[in-house]
């Protein structure tokens, strides 16, 4: 893969990394046809981020290699940390780069960045990579009944009002109002911590959808990277919510490219006898492809417990609303047509199990249908190679 | 300046008295070379010279010519001592350091062998008298870096060096500088946990003042002796970068003092280990 980045879009490319480093530690590469994907997940796997920036963002864009024939495109993954570094300081991005090459060069197992600057001067960097399968998220969005669409200065100002220790809060959806607190830990009395809460009127935002009242609460941290971004590009951030439990999906885009963070939300966020260290918990997660028998986290919902929408507000997105239970059975189809991929999880008041976002193997061979009890997944990942590189997918980030 | 408060007899006792408006002139430019806490003062008719060491590889020299004094009075051929610089940079800023309330005017005094080097300070009207111990002057090493035999010689303007310093992979135990006639004629190269970086100054670049290279040269240097040179590029308009037949590194920073007088700091480095030229 080559590419090149012209002028002010390095620094955006170096935004994007920035904000990929508040969600995890490795970046996963991906360069496609469709454009370059930097995509990166917490350990917790609570947490997924996305930017793909199309062939257009770039001054040019190449995939594999004039070299071998039908050699395969590369995706790799790197520490975060070995390449924040390079667009730490953006002001000084700004002023002196002229344009940034980036390729990768299976032959030495790097990344290169090469920055060309003002005054004749090449800062090279050779960057170890190691290879990996594709990170990929497979959220379907429209399928969600609660849409919100603002400028991301609205939901920056928002968050601003929480501390930046503040490591969880709730997003309350009515049709009357939109509110945001910080999630209290209710055994440990309510002297000990400042509770905020602001709540929006439904006219503040450029888009609002209610199909469903809800409360979800997830972690704000991982949440900050884009909102940064989406401020200091001027985008707007659209949200699409659904009930707790369910994963939450920021997405924010412009011309040439698309960003989006998945976050898990606490199934029950009612419960105040949860501790702050269990939930957002990592799952044991196996990869479909080993011999090890994937573990089941969470058991198939035996009753569903689910809102039935109060109202809808018309939308030019015609989201469909399901009311079905039988949604959240749903297998994801890993080739092919569109599919919804959600962690199910037990729906007890007392229980408050928290629905990760599980990754699996992106899998060439398609599992055989007697996997039934195998849960429906979110999103995959997998360490190990995978011969067939490029799977239609829809929905996917 | 009330820092006369000895009568002229007194005087005559110190071999050495230098006075300055502007204690800063001094302080700044001492700032650059601290990476040990003891130095080595030499004064002579030419003025002011502070000596770091480290590891017997590096030696850092800052220079401060007599007429940036506004008085320098030497009544011996030189006058040389160890001093803990630490301390003696505490002492210059005891007023703070800060340049809202004017300047800190300076008048430094040594009696000789045995004695210690006395300050007298004064920032608005108030005046404090330090007086720090000094010590057996150890021989400085003597590089033996001579001009005539430099291979290779760049000036380059502090700017362009400065953002590359500051992002220097510290995860890389050696700096290797090369130089040379053909590409890459100027380059610093980290080695690095998650791999290696390559900061390339072309020849024709505007930042390079002078481009002098007669051989190709690749010599490492320890990143943790090289690092502190970082606080003389911080305060310089110009570095130049020089290295003989042996790899022995020469950086030469121009610094401009608060009121522009132009002085140096100066460092040597032995190389690490020796590398085949490319």
């Amino acid at each position: 893969m080559n590419s090149v980045i012209e002028g002010k879009n390095v620094k955006v490319f170096g935004k994007a990394i920035i904000a990929l480093s508040r969600i995890g530690d490795e970046l996963w590469l991906d360069p496609m046809v469709k454009g370059l994907a930097l995509r990166s997940v917490n350990s917790a796997h609570s947490a997924y981020g996305g930017f793909l920036f199309s062939p257009l963002f770039f001054q040019q864009y190449s995939l594999g290699s004039v070299l071998k024939q039908g050699s395969e495109v590369i995706k790799c993954k790197l520490l975060i940390k070995s390449v924040l570094p390079l667009f730490r300081s953006l002001t000084s991005i700004e002023r002196s780069v002229e344009r940034c090459h980036i390729s990768v060069s299976t032959a030495t197992d790097r990344v290169i960045i090469q920055f060309f600057c003002r005054h004749g001067i090449i800062k090279t960097h050779n960057i170890h990579f190691q290879e990996s399968e594709a990170l990929q998220a497979v959220f379907a969005s429209h399928l969600c009944p609660n849409v919100l669409k603002a400028p991301g200065r609205l939901f920056a100002d928002m968050v601003m009002h929480f501390p930046l220790f503040q490591e969880e809060i709730t997003l309350s959806i009515t049709a009357m109002k939109v509110s945001l607190r910080n999630n209290q830990d209710g055994g440990k009395g309510h002297m000990k911590t400042m509770y905020t809460e602001m709540s929006l009127h439904p006219d503040e935002f450029d888009y609002f959808q209610i199909g469903l009242d809800s409360d979800i609460t997830f972690c704000l941290k991982e949440l900050r990277g884009i909102l940064s971004f989406a401020e200091s590009q001027s985008l707007s951030v659209s949200v699409y919510l659904d009930a707790a439990g369910k994963p939450v999906c920021f997405s924010v885009e412009d011309g040439v490219l698309e960003a989006t963070v998945l976050l898990a939300t606490l199934m029950d966020s009612e419960s105040n006898d949860r501790s702050p260290a269990e939930p957002l918990s990592p799952t044991t997660l196996r990869c479909e492809n080993s011999s090890a028998q994937p573990v089941d986290v969470f058991e198939e919902p035996s009753s569903m417990h689910h809102n039935i929408p109060d109202e809808m507000i018309a939308s030019s997105q015609a989201s469909t609303i399901i009311s079905s239970p039988k949604r959240m059975r749903l297998r994801p189809q890993i080739m092919g047509r569109t599919c919804l991929g959600v962690a199910s999880k037990e729906c007890t008041s007392s229980s408050t199990k928290v629905c990760s976002l599980l990754f699996k193997a992106l899998s060439s061979e398609q599992d055989d249908g007697g996997h039934a009890a195998r849960l429906p997944v979110l999103a995959c990942y997998s360490d190990e190679e995978n011969p067939d590189d490029n799977h239609p997918r829809s929905s996917s980030l | 300046m009330p820092l006369s408060t000895e009568s002229q007899s007194e005087d005559e006792q110190y071999v050495l008295i230098a006075n300055l408006d502007n204690a800063r002139n001094l302080s700044n430019i001492l700032k650059a070379i601290t990476c040990k806490d003891h130095a080595i003062f030499t004064a002579t008719a030419n003025g002011l010279k502070v000596t770091v060491e480290d590891c017997k590889c590096m030696q850092a020299n800052a220079f401060i010519q007599a007429d940036i004094f506004q008085e320098f009075t030497l009544k011996e051929d030189s006058v040389v001592f160890q001093i803990n610089l630490t301390v003696l940079l505490d002492c210059l800023n005891i007023f703070g350091g800060s340049s809202v309330g004017g300047s800190t005017a300076l008048r430094m005094c040594y009696r000789g062998y045995g004695h210690p080097l006395t300050l007298f300070l004064e920032e608005g009207g108030v005046v404090t008298v330090c007086k720090i111990n000094t010590h057996e002057p150890e021989e400085p090493i003597d590089f033996e870096f001579s001009s005539s035999n430099v291979t290779n010689k760049v000036i380059l303007q502090s700017e362009s060096l400065k953002e590359a310093f500051s992002e220097l992979d510290m995860t890389s135990e050696v700096l290797q500088i090369t130089m040379s006639p053909n590409q890459p004629y100027f380059r610093l190269s980290t080695f690095g946990n998650s791999g290696n970086a390559h900061y390339d100054y072309s020849k024709d670049s505007d930042m390079m003042e002078l481009f002098q290279c007669n051989t190709t040269q690749t010599n490492r240097y320890k990143m943790s002796l090289l690092k502190p040179s970082t606080k003389a590029l911080a305060i310089s308009c110009k570095v130049s970068v020089r290295t003989d037949s042996r790899g022995v590194l020469s950086l030469q920073y121009l610094v401009r003092n608060d009121d522009g007088q132009i002085c140096f700091v100066e460092y040597f480095c032995c190389p690490d280990e020796e590398v085949e030229e490319e």
